[in-house]
């Protein structure tokens, strides 16, 4: 059974019918990513996911439990994680307090301690600023922060929405590889992405929507030569 | 001025300050979270003080539906013991603070979650007040109640003492609302800047989206948040109930108003502010000349207006920046 599934989903924002019908599977243990216009229903699609948007119509169903009802703190208990697009960080506070947010679901205050240590370990930059307010970091900065903070809650699902908006180019290489460190220790993810071609090639599978609705699906190895794919994503 | 004065002054300032700044921090909770003012506080502020009364004395025996009945025949339980009295207080306060949550939940929440203009909630909240009021003077009329001077038992009604010729006179209850206030702020502030809870409270009040996100239930901590708006309101009343009585139905009228002064001194949203913003407007009242105290409230708010000319964000307000 796939670890997350969406069934016939539906989903409006904005007045709009932003996503219509879709469905969709995330394996354990797969990168997957989400890729389209501006406007396809990406976005609205991880943001269903993570229960921030109430669907018009489908199911979702992560670890074989229907989601599609619960709450967004409940989504997060039961091991969704989201890092937003735009990052999201909490400016007005501190790198370390935006850390122990990330774990606001978790009683182990020991291994929250021990997982904040990891993850000075594993972005070293943070742990260099970790008394400094969130808003003074770079754009690259916040989103290392965005994805830890992600990772503080211990989800078996991280969403990523955009994770290399706006950064310079040297930064979303560095992204990315990150994105691959974490799927080799485990985590499944499900990913956001403007930048079709790199994440299509640190991906295994590729969904390609278009004003709401799956056009396209299949092994990212494979999409990434494809015609439509090429001409309409990639600039080919 | 002479230093005997000043020094009396300073002390009925601080005292009436640090109660405006604990009652305006409610306002300051509430607006942090939601980003509106809640008009109904200052009949919370009411509230609290006659549920304390309602402990402590058992009776309204002046007027309104509940005259003639009395809670505790045989004499108040809460009654001629200073901590029997403060513990009156805090359940009174509490009892205010679960007011302010059916507040949010009548007034507030259903704007919200229907996606109104944050500007009908506040007028909601305004016809909450007014229901209150109404409420209260049908109820136990619309007389001034004043605390038994026996009800907090045998505790030295003021302290003084000599400075030159001239004698410094604090009553005791001053002291006590300066020390409670103080107490309230420092524990407000400790909860706030270093809990889990108060971090996740500032992380709501910063972006609620994200909180959300970070598996923090808005919701519930919106009903915290309302909880400890009221009970700061609740708290503040029944310590100015103390002081100068419970001054019928509009008790809270005219405190609102200045608690709405004071947070827009001190700055909206900042809770800081709410605390410099209420010791100031305090301070410049009792400076007010005795002849001329009719016009303390018109002192505040010229203070209000002068410094809103040099500072429009208040005094410890962030400035508003745009982000692009």
């Amino acid at each position: 059974m796939a670890l997350l599934e969406i069934e016939n989903l539906s989903v409006n924002y904005g007045g709009v019918q932003a996503v219509r019908g879709l469905s969709l599977k995330v394996e354990e243990g797969e990168v997957v990513t989400l890729i389209g216009a501006n406007g396809a229903g990406k976005t609205t699609t991880l943001r269903a996911v993570s229960r921030m948007l109430r669907p018009r119509e489908g199911r979702i169903v992560f670890a074989g439990r229907d989601i599609t009802r619960v709450a967004p703190d409940e989504a997060v208990r039961l091991g969704v994680a989201q890092s937003p697009e735009g990052r999201q960080v909490l400016a007005r506070q501190s790198i370390q307090d935006n850390l122990e947010l990330g774990a606001y679901t978790r009683r182990d205050m020991g291994e929250v301690r021990a997982d904040i240590g990891r993850m000075y370990g594993r972005f070293p930059r943070l742990g260099e600023r970790r008394n400094q307010l969130a808003g003074t970091l770079s754009g690259g900065e916040q989103q290392m922060l965005a994805i830890a903070r992600a990772l503080m809650s211990r989800p078996r699902l991280l969403l990523l929405d955009e994770p290399s908006l706006g950064l310079a180019p040297i930064i979303v290489r560095e992204i990315f590889d990150i994105i691959g460190e974490l799927n080799a220790g485990g985590t499944t993810i499900l990913l956001v992405e403007q930048n079709a071609r790199l994440a299509m090639q640190r991906s295994h599978r590729t969904y390609v929507l278009e004003a709401g609705q799956l056009t396209l699906e299949g092994d990212s190895a494979r999409l990434v030569n494809d015609e439509r794919v090429l001409h309409a994503y990639l600039g080919g | 001025m002479e230093l005997s004065q000043l020094i009396q002054n300073l002390m009925n300032g601080l005292a009436i300050g640090s109660v405006y700044a604990i009652f305006a921090l409610g306002y300051t909770l509430v607006f942090s979270i939601l980003g509106i003012i809640n008009f109904a506080h200052g009949a919370v502020f009411t509230l609290g003080a006659y549920f304390t009364y309602t402990l402590v004395v058992g009776q309204f025996e002046n007027n309104g539906l509940l005259k003639g009945i009395n809670l505790f025949p045989d004499g108040s339980p809460f009654s001629g013991n200073p901590w029997l009295f403060a513990l009156a207080t805090l359940i009174g306060a509490a009892v205010a603070g679960l007011v302010a949550v059916l507040i949010e939940r009548l007034a507030f929440r259903p704007m919200r979650s229907r996606g109104g203009d944050p500007l009908l909630a506040l007028v909601s909240s305004l016809g909450v007040a007014l229901v209150v009021v109404n409420l209260i003077q049908l109820l136990v009329g619309a007389e001034i109640y004043n605390f038994p001077s026996d009800a907090y038992g045998q505790v030295r009604p003021a302290l003084s003492f000599h400075i030159g010729e001239k004698v410094v006179i604090i009553r005791t209850v001053q002291l006590i609302i300066f020390a409670v206030s103080l107490v309230m702020l420092a524990l407000l502030g400790y909860v706030i800047g270093r809990t889990r809870v108060g971090k996740a409270l500032r992380a709501v009040a910063e972006n609620p989206g994200t909180a959300s996100l970070l598996g923090i239930s808005v919701d519930r901590f919106i009903l915290i948040t309302f909880f400890l708006s009221g009970f700061l309101g609740g708290l503040a009343g029944t310590l100015v109930g103390t002081a100068f009585g419970v001054a019928g139905p509009y008790f809270g009228v005219s405190y609102g108003l200045k608690g709405l002064a004071v947070i827009v001194l001190g700055g909206l949203g900042s809770i800081p502010g709410a605390v410099v913003g209420g010791l100031v407007i305090g301070l410049a009242e009792a400076f007010v000349p005795a002849q001329y105290s009719a016009y303390k409230d018109a002192v505040a708010f010229a203070l209000l207006f002068v410094i809103l000319l040099v500072r429009p964000q208040g005094l410890l307000g962030r400035a508003q920046i745009q982000k692009v």
